[in-house]
């Protein structure tokens, strides 16, 4: 895992630009809907968005400025979204997300980690989820005669939030593949939380041992693809696990396995219910943040030239594609898009921890991005990430209906 | 230094607590992080968000009345808009952010500060409008833009300098008194910049807006021209490698070298002369290569293929037109111009480049690949005057570029400098911009004396082609060249800023 001090160069080399808060000249549509960095267009400051996190990691690292009054709750407010990463890197070589939570990092480590991302951490360590619930329940919502490929070299990973709190999610997942005739198998009492929580949140040594554990899980049990309808847990095995270890299984989130299935005409969606117009939200960890991390230990030469060449990660190679295609092969459903869609898309308001270090702006962000899909004039916001499902569905302005994408496939099989 | 406490809860009290702070990880954000600039830069104490222009007036009363400096900011790129001296609070005017009205019959939009290039631009768009913005990205100031800079931008052959689109404005003097001028001042809208007597736009700009340090603009009509093409632009793929099209039978960009800048130089004029084409431009090869590349790698290895002698003196057109025999018309007497001066048509995936970023000519998303190679760039020259004027200054730049580039420590060639002709030719702009790696610690001196030399040189040769500046010393050099304007834009100071609080100068 990088250190502060290895995005030295992010930060020097940073000029204020405004990139990291405004949407990509390609995608303007208007005055509304255009910032997209939640944390500056709530609180406005510009130490409030990836500029300014990259100055208050500069100060910190020369020591100029020390945590403390406020800065944590700053810091932890941001949903490390990565919109600020993205649309930087449209133009530099940049790495701001990285920096942040390089930052969280070194936050952590000095003893600044907020109370309830601590207490996340103990509930992990405690009962393997991050709801402290038992882990004995994880698959309670497996129906009692369920029976699987058991020897198959493809495990279903189900994540806490899907095993704990959306149970519809994990069913309708079995439900896609095995109407799609796929071998899999679910890892029951092996199957432990993926860490995002841990190390988006600057806990690394913690996310580091469990990412190990994981790794060493789907090692032992011969597991060389991970299926997974969490978008949250997704992100984390294409780019958070390669931070920490050497990763030797491939990671498939379940609409692009879904979006296989119906191209190769082994699942066909059917008409049930009556016409929707649907808006698609793309979650962070599926779109802009899922491409593959390759380490790169290397020099950064004058001008900007890295040797040995690096493995840019500019969100274009996120998954975009497979659950709009998904969405377009059942039928009835017709889908409008909103102006911060793709790497662009503007972040539910769950990421990085926001929900639980500041409940309000959540809320606040979850409403704003309600505001935009209801501008769209679509019936109902569609995604695929429990995380933003109940950010989406939960409290704040401009409530509306939300359809989970896996369910939705599933319904209509 | 932090400020008085009466200070700041009156401050405090004007825009509420939630907009205001002086918290020292805020005000990191923005402190200035540039270590090529020549001057030092003091934190500021306070960063206030007003919200409208009853709220700025009473900041500005409060810090005359306190003796405390503000700086007027938006989108925060540019050195003016940091603390330059203690005792110094930024005023953030993003939260005024409203478009006040999109007048399409008399042809003007009136904007907040707070309002942005990807915000205002396809508003206006949709209703069959445009405007002509400068290169400063999608989260530019567009009123800055028209008040603050001198509004030079790639699309001027066409159109012109965005500050002659200036009509109505309304501004808070430094001493906190209301100013709305031309047609405004009279309850007769913004349509207007004048009004009885003398012109007031000067004041506002000072020589060229923010180095004026007169005041915050809170409001100001821009002129609108009909737009050359279709309302919608089609955005394709997925960052950084989007194509932005412009679906039109109307429009084609076309692209030629030339054998040398007196053959370009002519071509240019004769354009002018035949008042064809939107866009014409001698651009600099090396911004262009970086825009056409995704990575400091791959630019370093088309830098080193070849380009820069294949692209030396590139010439590029766009056409943009009203119907498709005018666009033919216009192809026809390009080609003829072209042809006459020796200008060859370049490789179909170098010109495919500029159909495919459409978005170049409106709010020019894309030039800020500029930064990439360290993040350092700043301009020499950047003046204006007649075409053949600033082909002489280019010309002239090969005689003492290497002096500083061959250190290694900045980054630029010879002929890389971009002429933009104005309103058909009647003047143009020219602008060399060089790069260098903020990371090196080397850097400051020599931006210092590269630019200096590049002023030297005009000074020297009475060229007229250097931006005038507002830092005493240069003004010290370079007023007389320009009618002394420095001993004006100082007596103007003094007089609308008796207690020298707005922005003031070093």
């Amino acid at each position: 895992m990088d250190k502060l001090k290895d995005f030295e160069y992010t930060m020097d080399s940073c000029n204020h630009c405004g990139q990291c808060k405004w949407i990509l000249a390609p995608k303007m549509k208007g005055w509304d809907f255009a910032e997209i960095c939640p944390i500056h267009q709530r609180y406005g400051f510009d130490a409030y968005s990836g500029q300014g996190l990259l100055s208050i990691a500069k100060e910190i690292l020369t020591g100029k400025l020390q945590y403390g009054d406020g800065l944590e709750e700053l810091l932890y407010t941001c949903t490390c979204c990565g919109a600020c990463d993205v649309n930087c890197k449209n133009v530099r070589d940049m790495e701001v997300l990285d920096t942040i939570l390089a930052l969280r990092d070194d936050c952590a480590k000095n003893g600044e980690l907020p109370k309830a991302h601590r207490e996340t951490a103990r509930r992990i360590a405690g009962t393997h989820n991050i709801y402290g619930l038992p882990h004995g329940e994880r698959f309670a919502w497996m129906p009692k005669d369920y029976e699987d490929d058991g020897n198959a070299d493809t495990a279903l990973f189900i994540g806490c939030a899907a095993a704990y709190k959306n149970s519809d999610t994990a069913l309708a997942a079995v439900k896609i593949l095995r109407a799609g005739g796929v071998k899999f198998r679910l890892l029951r009492e092996d199957e432990r939380c993926c860490g995002a929580s841990l190390w988006r949140t600057g806990q690394t040594e913690a996310a580091a041992e469990l990412i190990e554990r994981n790794i060493e899980t789907f090692r032992r049990l011969g597991i060389k693809t991970v299926i997974t309808a969490c978008a949250e847990c997704f992100g984390a095995f294409r780019s958070g696990y390669p931070r920490f270890a050497r990763t030797e299984f491939e990671t498939k989130h379940i609409t692009e396995v879904a979006a296989e299935l119906i191209s190769s005409g082994r699942i066909a969606p059917k008409a049930f219910r009556e016409p929707l117009m649907v808006t698609y939200h793309d979650p962070c960890m599926l779109g802009r943040l899922s491409e593959p991390y390759v380490p790169w230990n290397g020099i950064i030469r004058p001008f900007g030239l890295h040797e040995p060449p690096k493995t840019w990660r500019r969100g274009e190679n996120g998954v975009y594609d497979a659950p709009r295609r998904v969405l377009g092969a059942i039928p009835g459903v017709e889908l409008t898009e909103m102006t911060r869609n793709y790497e662009d898309s503007f972040c539910c308001g769950a990421g990085g921890g926001a929900t639980e270090a500041n409940p309000d702006f959540a809320a606040r962000t979850a409403g704003e991005r309600r505001r935009e899909a209801m501008s769209t004039g679509a019936e109902a916001i569609v995604s695929c990430c429990p995380f933003c499902r109940q950010s989406l569905e939960g409290a704040g302005d401009n409530p509306m209906p939300y359809l989970d994408l896996t369910v939705l496939l599933a319904d209509s099989l | 230094m932090s400020l008085s406490r009466e200070a700041y809860r009156e401050l405090a009290a004007v825009v509420g607590d939630a907009y205001i702070s002086e918290k020292e990880h805020i005000l990191s954000g923005n402190r200035v992080k540039t270590p090529e600039i020549p001057f030092e830069y003091h934190s500021a104490d306070a960063i206030l968000l007003p919200g409208s222009t009853e709220e700025v007036q009473a900041i500005v009363k409060i810090c005359n009345r306190y003796g405390i400096s503000f700086i007027p900011t938006v989108s925060g790129c540019s050195a003016d808009a940091f603390a330059k001296h203690a005792n110094s609070v930024i005023i953030h005017l993003k939260r005024m952010n409203r478009i006040i009205e999109i007048n399409e019959e008399d042809r003007f939009a009136v904007i907040e500060p707070g309002v942005r290039q990807v915000q205002l631009y396809p508003e206006v768009r949709r209703r069959g409008l445009s405007y002509t913005a400068a290169s400063v990205g999608p989260g530019g100031s567009v009123l800055a833009n028209f008040t603050s800079t001198s509004g030079d931008n790639h699309v001027q052959h066409g159109t012109s300098r965005a500050n002659r689109y200036l009509l109505g404005v309304e501004m808070v003097l430094p001493d906190g008194e209301i100013v709305r001028t031309g047609s405004l001042q009279t309850g007769s809208g913004w349509f207007c910049p004048d009004g009885p007597g003398p012109g007031l736009r000067g004041i506002v700009k000072g020589y060229f807006g923010i180095h004026g340090q007169l005041g915050i603009v809170t409001r100001a009509a821009i002129a609108l021209d009909p737009c050359r093409g279709p309302r919608e632009i089609r955005a394709e793929g997925v960052s950084p490698h989007q194509r932005v099209y412009l679906d039109s039978d109307c429009s084609k960009v076309r692209v030629f070298t030339f054998n040398d800048l007196g053959s370009l130089c002519d071509a240019m004029v004769k354009l002018g002369e035949a008042e064809i084409a939107s866009t014409v431009q001698k651009f600099f090869y090396l911004p262009m290569t970086l825009m056409m590349t995704d990575s400091a790698n791959a630019f370093w290895e088309k830098w080193n293929s070849g380009i820069k002698e294949e692209m030396a003196m590139p010439l590029v057109v766009h056409l943009a037109t009203r119907s498709v025999e005018e666009l033919e018309y216009e192809e026809t007497i390009l080609g003829d111009v072209a042809r006459e001066n020796g200008g060859v048509r370049v490789r179909p995936e170098i010109e495919s480049w500029w159909d495919e970023h459409m978005d170049f000519f409106m709010v020019f998303g894309v030039l800020q690949r500029v930064l990439r190679l360290g993040g350092g760039w700043a301009p020499i020259k950047l003046g204006a005057d007649s075409i053949r004027h600033m082909c002489e200054v280019g010309e002239s730049i090969s005689s003492y570029i290497h002096d500083y580039t061959d250190t290694g420590i900045l980054f630029d060639a010879p002929e890389s400098f971009q002429i933009v002709p104005m309103e058909y030719g009647h003047s143009a702009h020219i602008e060399l911009l060089f790069m260098y790696d903020r990371t090196n610690p080397s850097v400051r001196p020599e931006v210092g004396k590269f630019t200096a030399r590049a002023r030297a040189s005009d000074i020297a040769d009475h060229f007229h082609a250097e931006m005038p500046g507002c830092l005493n010393q240069t003004a010290e050099q370079l007023g007389p060249l320009y009618s002394n304007y420095h001993v004006w834009l100082r007596r103007i100071k003094e007089s609308f800023d008796t207690n020298n609080v707005a922005n003031p100068m070093l």
